[in-house]
């Protein structure tokens, strides 16, 4: 692809330099020498154990003595397990339920604060990201502080007794508030950009044309904005699937997990983990990895189709 | 901005103005009750890490009765001295920024810049890894882990995330961009391969070495679940573990609320200090990964 502008540091161009028949092994090693650490790196710590992993999870393995193959009985114990089933619920509900709030606050708050009336961009932009800096654990911890039954905030203001945090349907809700809070400053910054990145001239011809700003909303705007989409929608979901840390800071007391009824798919890994059935744990892993994979498919052909639709 | 006002000659320019002051306001409105919305929280933890523990109990909404550093104070002093397990977190936060970027760095640098056998094969072979979630190895890392005798120590919280396909992916594009021939000319003057790299190519992407810096520092310090799985002693413990499990040291159950804000205030500091002073450079970080030219 690129390889017209790579610079040759390769054996032929080490032989036709020096001018001589002698390979100098040093051009040839170099960049072997550079990629090794990290390739070292990923084979020992990536791939060693993801194929580690793979393996396990055809296994029951106590983490002492020995390994028993069992075929595919951790899979089907897991998809068997109603826990496993609520728990997806849960981080299908999480995902979807802050999607679309998260996303559509932060395409509008990126095209006001790209709009010519909005004065002092520079003060609104690192302003908005701002709650995105805060330490996830931090920012659950305070949205456990502000949502407590007997002590929290909203209730004390309020002057009521609400469980936001022990009715699970609440708590759900609770979930997607912080994930919406915590999330829209870092999609708005990435929108402005794909926002600042269209030509202004093809925005200025339609109104020329005398497009409505709908219509260059519509026809021009989203359009261009394609790509960009897809890539918050496809990353948004994959880190949904792998959401971890609100949801046990938030409601799991005493660094224990949160209650099966809110808790997501990662949970079941670690609660796995934690009781040395190790080979269930790496199955949960790679059906999240499935999960992840079709939720990603599934959307690529989404915007495909849509694509086709609008050309 | 000229341009747009004298597209509209139907309107008379008075109520055109008064009509554009009315949407001014009402944009600016919408933002600042956003503001409102976005800071809300981080001002009630603000607050209640300046009230006592039992203050925010009274009084979890209000300004503090009496402004004190006493939460301040009992994370230093009791729950084991929480500054060590701020000093985890820095340690292992930083350590695995600096390998990391190194690792990375180089291994773009071969890739943009070096022609060699094998290279798009296993440029290709990583790419296609990233969609699988790290949380996969958690348990054969765990294992391995605790056969070399490594639970609870600061490697085990540093090496698994010492191998950035992500960080190489973003160097690799930025690199392509830098001119062959800054190196070629490095090349005359005799500069061998590791002096390309480290005079010529490093400094000359520093731009996009310090954008993954920042993010996967951020990554590390925000990191919950591997922490949570190997390291279950508080000695060795990073910050953002033990935060949430602070309980009264003399009657246990009871969460210490002003403690635990004070400590989120500093747990968020160091990562608020740096996007305080590099913004835009923080936010283009953001940026970088996402919207392609």
């Amino acid at each position: 692809m690129d390889t017209n502008d790579a610079l040759e540091l390769s054996a032929q161009r080490a032989i036709s330099a020096a001018g001589k028949r002698k390979i100098r092994w040093g051009d040839v090693l170099a960049p072997y020498l550079f990629i090794s650490p990290f390739i070292l790196a990923w084979l020992t710590l990536f791939i060693g154990p993801a194929i580690y992993s793979l393996v396990l999870s055809f296994f029951r393995y106590k983490g002492y003595g020995t390994a028993t193959y069992i075929g595919i009985q951790n899979y089907q114990s897991i998809l068997t397990y109603h826990v496993f089933w609520t728990m997806l619920r849960n981080t299908i509900f999480y995902w979807l339920a802050h999607v679309i709030p998260l996303m559509t606050f932060a395409f509008l708050l990126a095209v006001l604060v790209r709009s010519k009336l909005v004065r002092w961009k520079s003060f609104f932009k690192p302003v908005i990201f701002l709650p995105n800096v805060i330490a996830v654990v931090a920012s659950a911890l305070v949205f456990q502080s502000l949502f407590g039954t007997q002590y929290g905030v909203l209730n004390s203001l309020i002057g009521a007794q609400i469980p936001w945090l022990q009715d699970p349907k609440l708590t759900r809700y609770v979930v997607v508030l912080l994930l919406v809070w915590r999330g829209v400053g870092w999609w708005f910054v990435i929108f402005l950009a794909g926002l600042t990145a269209i030509n202004t001239e093809v925005e200025e011809a339609a109104l020329v044309d005398g497009a409505s700003a709908w219509q260059q909303m519509r026809h021009i705007t989203l359009p261009l904005m394609r790509n960009t989409f897809l890539f918050a929608f496809v990353i948004d979901a994959i880190s949904s699937f792998r959401l971890f840390t609100e949801v046990n800071v938030l409601v799991g007391t005493g660094g224990g997990l949160a209650p099966v009824a809110v808790a997501p798919i990662l949970n079941l890994l670690l609660s796995n983990l934690r009781g040395a059935q190790f080979g269930m744990s790496a199955a949960v892993g790679w059906i999240l990895f499935v999960l992840v994979v079709a939720v990603t498919y599934i959307q690529f052909r989404l915007f495909q189709e849509n694509a086709e639709g609008v050309e | 901005m000229a341009g747009s006002a004298s597209a509209t000659p139907t309107r008379s320019s008075a109520s055109y103005r008064r009509g554009r002051s009315i949407q001014v306001a009402l944009a600016h409105s919408i933002l600042l009750i956003v503001v409102a919305i976005s800071f809300y929280p981080l001002i009630v933890m603000a607050l209640n890490s300046f009230k006592t523990d039992s203050e925010v109990l009274r009084n979890p909404a209000g300004l503090p009765e009496v402004w004190t550093l006493a939460s301040y104070r009992a994370i230093f002093e009791y729950h084991g001295g929480l500054w060590r397990n701020f000093i985890n977190s820095v340690i292992v936060a930083s350590t695995s920024t600096l390998v990391s970027v190194w690792f990375a760095s180089m291994a773009a640098f071969a890739f943009a810049k070096y022609q060699f056998r094998g290279r798009n094969l296993i440029f290709a072979l990583l790419l296609a890894m990233m969609m699988v979630p790290f949380e996969i190895t958690v348990p054969p890392l765990y294992i391995m882990f605790a056969r070399l005798g490594w639970l609870n120590t600061y490697q085990a919280l540093i090496v698994p995330s010492l191998a950035s396909v992500f960080g190489l992916f973003l160097m690799r594009q930025y690199m392509l961009g830098v001119p062959s021939a800054l190196l070629e000319a490095a090349r005359i003057d005799g500069a061998n391969h590791w002096q390309l790299y480290w005079r010529i190519m490093a400094p000359a992407s520093a731009p996009i070495l310090g954008a993954f810096a920042i993010l996967h520092f951020m990554g590390v310090w925000n990191d919950y679940l591997w922490p949570l799985v190997v390291a279950t002693e508080r000695s060795i413990q990073p910050i953002m573990v033990v935060l949430p499990n602070l309980r009264d040291p003399h009657i246990g159950f009871l969460p210490v609320w002003g403690t635990i804000m004070a400590g989120s205030v500093l747990a968020t500091l160091p990562i608020v200090t740096v996007f305080v002073a590099f913004q835009d450079k923080f936010m283009s970080s953001v940026v970088i990964g996402a919207v392609k030219e």
